[in-house]
């Protein structure tokens, strides 16, 4: 396993570099740059168009651009990963800074989801054709196809305006710092986070569940005097699992970049709404990092997740 | 006042005289005639448009500036008239088949709504128009001039811009006509003297004539169309007292008092007040957008005073201050005992720094950084020939500023300039100045200092002990990262956490309104918005 595991960490790198040369390539054919960006466009027509370039060349905008990514993708290989064009801001301070409100609200609504998801599907395939089943199949319909966006206004509405029971946006306030005082800002984001992948999960697990429920392995089991609860959740829901886990997986780096909506309703300080606000002002080093952050939370989720399927059936052998 | 601008406006309009169309097509570009700018102007019904679709939150606009004082006689108004437009366009030999391609850059839904009513009222009188949002980095594709300005083809793509001037002075609205260096404002030869000659004053009768000889030409041509202009909204929540303090252009800095502001206490018996603002990834230079936030205002000190029409009345920082020698000199002495937030003295010797750093940096804003490019020694420091200005001496707490060229916003810019403290910038290139890390948790001299700045989250400022003024009376300011036309503005608002700020959003307004806690008051202030042509034929 360990072999199959440097093989796939060594995989990695070129197509790190290969999809980071694209991404700049992108960000090099997006007319302006960082500078103009700087000022606003009401401003723009009385501002010193020579002064505007000479922070250009300052900046190092000046240089061609393989020049420019040979320099960006030679120092983030060293371990330098540049500053923010906007306001000189190490890029490694605003990871630190935003990246653990992401996670935090990620990994809740992951939490939130998996559990909620798993064991609604479960349910659903057990009362298959009855109106829990049914009326679970609406339910997760309506929140696949309900914008996220629209459920936070309604929450904030509701929970936060009209209730007045939790908090109407932010991570914290001042003076307020640990977990539990956080924990009330946590709990509508991630609750609206969770909910379309909650729905998703919940129809994958019990279509999953209910293919598993029609293997001979289970009629098997049955006819062995097996009780129906150790045939459906040790056999029936271990082997359903695997194509939820491969589900789950891939969906954290998903929400990391899908909770920029949800950080922006919810005032959320993640580095979701700092990479919106980056590419639109062509911070490059910024965006970069973000985006290199984003490649390599799938690739590595994608690891991960051959790793558990292996554990979890025995029938996948890695390397093959 | 919008009233007595009305007034004014119509006064004015009373008295016009028919205007003949003087200037002809300069270029293969329609819009190069101005009778079909004119025809433009004619078809848009911009009082109905201010009364209905902006709900009377908009001016219809008679000039560039919204100075009826700057207006000569015989200002045509370009009253709704299609028959005109109809006409004019004739005349033009407007080919019908042309579509106009209209851009803007303010993403708001008022502004989309705004350009289907345009769209529709050009098409009323033969004018098709297409519009769209530019996205992105605006600056690079409103700017560019092409390599023949007169064959063209342009460099940005469109016909005509949708955008604002926000100006502290007359002249900025006027100086790029002696210019020509942007596709939306053409070199208009009558122009150039008399930009010269209201640049190369200070006094106002003189400028008062220029402003209006242009004011006159532009309106005649039809360079630029001011379309409305826009006020700015102060709210403020029933738990702030302004004690009688001044309302004013919250953008910019002016005698606000926030030392004497109180606010209710809260549950816990803590005189603590929400804002919005707050900074999301750096606190922004003070010399870029002067008081546009408000940790600009609060926490930085000017060195001179404006009311709240910005009018200089006095001094801040400074405890005197006179203009000698005609205007090319300007002098002022630092009050007494004057501290930075972290406890050290605020010197002459930080003002000669900042006023040099300024001059240098690129950002600095436009009136600002004209003012300080005009001071003896400025070019020299420019092309790197000296190390600071020789027309910026310092003595004891005196500071003596020598012009080699007239200024006439000294004032105006002193009354704007917020000195830094020098210790902090050492070896920093003032190209680069707004990417040092002193802008993570700036000292300023203002009567509040930065306490906590969590980027992107919250920033919280407490009265400054030591403040020349008094100490303030509220006890904590906490401002979240929200601005104006965001709506988490409003949600913040309605959940208590805005007790006050401003927006230029007039869409935020009615529900700000409607919370009987809160209330907004609009100020007018000198903010155009207009349609800009573009003067480069397309290809």
């Amino acid at each position: 396993m360990l072999t199959y595991i440097a093989r796939r960490l060594l995989t990695l790198i070129p197509m790190v570099i290969v999809i980071s040369f694209l991404i700049y390539l992108g960000l090099e054919l997006t007319p302006g740059d960082a500078v103009s960006h700087m000022i606003p466009p009401d401003a723009y027509g009385s501002m010193d168009e020579d002064r505007l370039q000479e922070l250009r060349e300052s900046l190092g905008l000046g240089k061609p651009f393989l020049v420019r990514y040979w320099i960006w993708i030679s120092g983030v290989l060293q371990g330098d990963f540049g500053y923010s064009l906007a306001g000189g801001v190490p890029i490694s301070k605003i990871f630190l800074d935003r990246l653990p409100a992401t996670l935090e609200l990620s990994i809740a609504a992951l939490l939130i989801s998996t559990v909620l998801g798993s064991i609604l599907g479960t349910i659903s395939a057990l009362t298959r054709g009855s109106l829990t089943d049914q009326s679970l199949t609406v339910v997760g319909m309506l929140g696949v196809s309900i914008p996220e966006f629209f459920f936070g206004l309604v929450a904030i509405l509701i929970f936060a305006l009209n209730l007045e029971w939790l908090p109407v946006g932010g991570r914290t306030l001042p003076g307020y710092d640990s977990f539990w005082d956080r924990l009330p800002h946590l709990v509508m984001p991630a609750m609206v986070l969770s909910i379309m992948m909650t729905a998703g999960v919940m129809r994958y697990a019990r279509s999953s569940m209910l293919d598993a429920l029609s293997r001979d392995f289970i009629r098997t089991a049955r006819s062995k005097g097996m009780p129906e609860w150790r045939v459906n959740i040790l056999h029936g829901f271990r082997v359903a699992l695997t194509p939820v886990i491969v589900l789950i997986g891939f969906r954290l780096p998903v929400l990391i970049g899908g909770s920029v909506i949800i950080e922006q309703v919810f005032q959320w300080p993640g580095i979701g709404k700092e990479f919106v606000s980056a590419v639109r002002s062509q911070d490059y080093p910024l965006v970069m990092m973000v985006a290199l952050f984003s490649v390599l939370a799938v690739l590595v989720a994608s690891l991960i997740v051959d790793l558990l399927t292996a554990i979890i059936d025995p029938r996948v052998r890695l390397g093959d | 006042m919008n009233k007595l601008l009305r007034t004014s406006a119509i006064a004015i309009i009373a008295a016009q005289v028919a205007g003949g169309v003087s200037a002809q097509a300069i270029n293969e570009s329609e819009l190069s005639d101005p009778r079909v700018r004119q025809a433009i102007a004619y078809a848009i019904d911009m009082e109905t448009i201010a009364e209905t679709l902006f709900e009377g939150a908009a001016i219809p606009a008679l000039g560039l500036t919204s100075d009826a004082n700057n207006y000569p006689e015989g200002m045509n108004s370009y009253s709704y008239d299609p028959d005109k437009a109809r006409e004019l366009l004739a005349e033009a030999g407007w080919d019908g088949s042309r579509t106009l391609d209209m851009v803007y850059y303010y993403p708001d839904q008022l502004t989309a709504d705004f350009m289907a009513v345009v769209q529709a009222q050009l098409g009323d009188v033969g004018i098709d128009m297409t519009y769209r949002l530019l996205e992105g980095d605006v600056g690079a594709q409103i700017s560019g001039v092409p390599d023949d300005p007169v064959n063209g083809p342009s460099v940005v793509d469109w016909d005509i811009l949708y955008g604002a001037r926000a100006a502290i002075a007359n002249q900025e609205y006027f100086n790029r006509f002696a210019e020509g260096e942007m596709p939306t404002v053409p070199t208009v030869d009558a122009l150039v003297p008399l930009v010269e000659s209201v640049n190369a004053t200070v006094n106002p009768a003189v400028q008062r004539a220029g402003f209006q000889e242009m004011e006159g030409i532009i309106n005649e041509n039809v360079y630029i169309l001011p379309l409305y202009y826009q006020q700015l909204y102060i709210f403020e929540s029933d738990r702030i007292n302004r004690n009688g303090a001044p309302y004013g252009n919250e953008q910019y800095n002016y005698n606000f008092d926030v030392v004497n502001w109180t606010v209710e206490p809260n549950e816990d018996g803590e005189l603590v007040a929400y804002t919005n603002g707050a900074p999301m990834q750096f606190f922004e230079l003070p010399w870029q957008n002067l008081g546009i936030w408000v940790h600009s205002r609060y926490a930085f000190d000017t060195i001179l005073e404006a009311d709240g029409t910005l009018t200089p009345i006095g001094g801040e920082l400074a405890e005197t201050y006179e203009v000698i020698d005609d205007g090319m000199t300007f002098t002022f002495t630092l009050k007494d005992d004057l501290k930075w937030h972290d406890g050290t003295p605020i010197t002459a010797a930080d003002v000669k720094w900042s006023i040099e750093a300024a001059a240098q940096a690129p950002i600095t804003h436009p009136v600002v950084s004209t003012t300080l490019s005009r001071i003896e020694g400025a070019e020299a420091l420019a092309s790197g020939d000296a190390d600071g200005m020789s027309g910026v001496t310092i003595d004891g707490n005196t500071v003596t500023i020598k012009f080699a060229v007239l200024d006439p916003n000294v004032l105006l810019t002193f009354s704007q300039f917020a000195p830094l403290p020098m210790a902090y910038f050492e070896g920093t290139d003032p190209l680069q100045i707004q990417q040092n890390e002193f802008w993570q948790k700036p000292i300023g001299s203002g009567p509040f200092m930065i306490e906590e700045a969590r980027m992107n989250e919250f920033t919280t400022l407490v009265p400054f002990p030591d403040y020349h003024g008094g100490v303030a009376k509220i006890e904590q300011i906490i401002a979240l990262p929200s601005a104006d036309g965001d709506a988490n503005l409003i949600r913040n608002a309605a959940a208590f956490r805005a007790d006050f700020g401003y927006t230029k959003n007039a869409t935020d307004v009615p529900s700000l309104e409607e919370m009987e806690h809160m209330t907004v008051r609009p100020v007018n202030i000198p903010y155009t918005r207009m349609f800009w042509i573009n003067q480069f034929p397309r290809g």
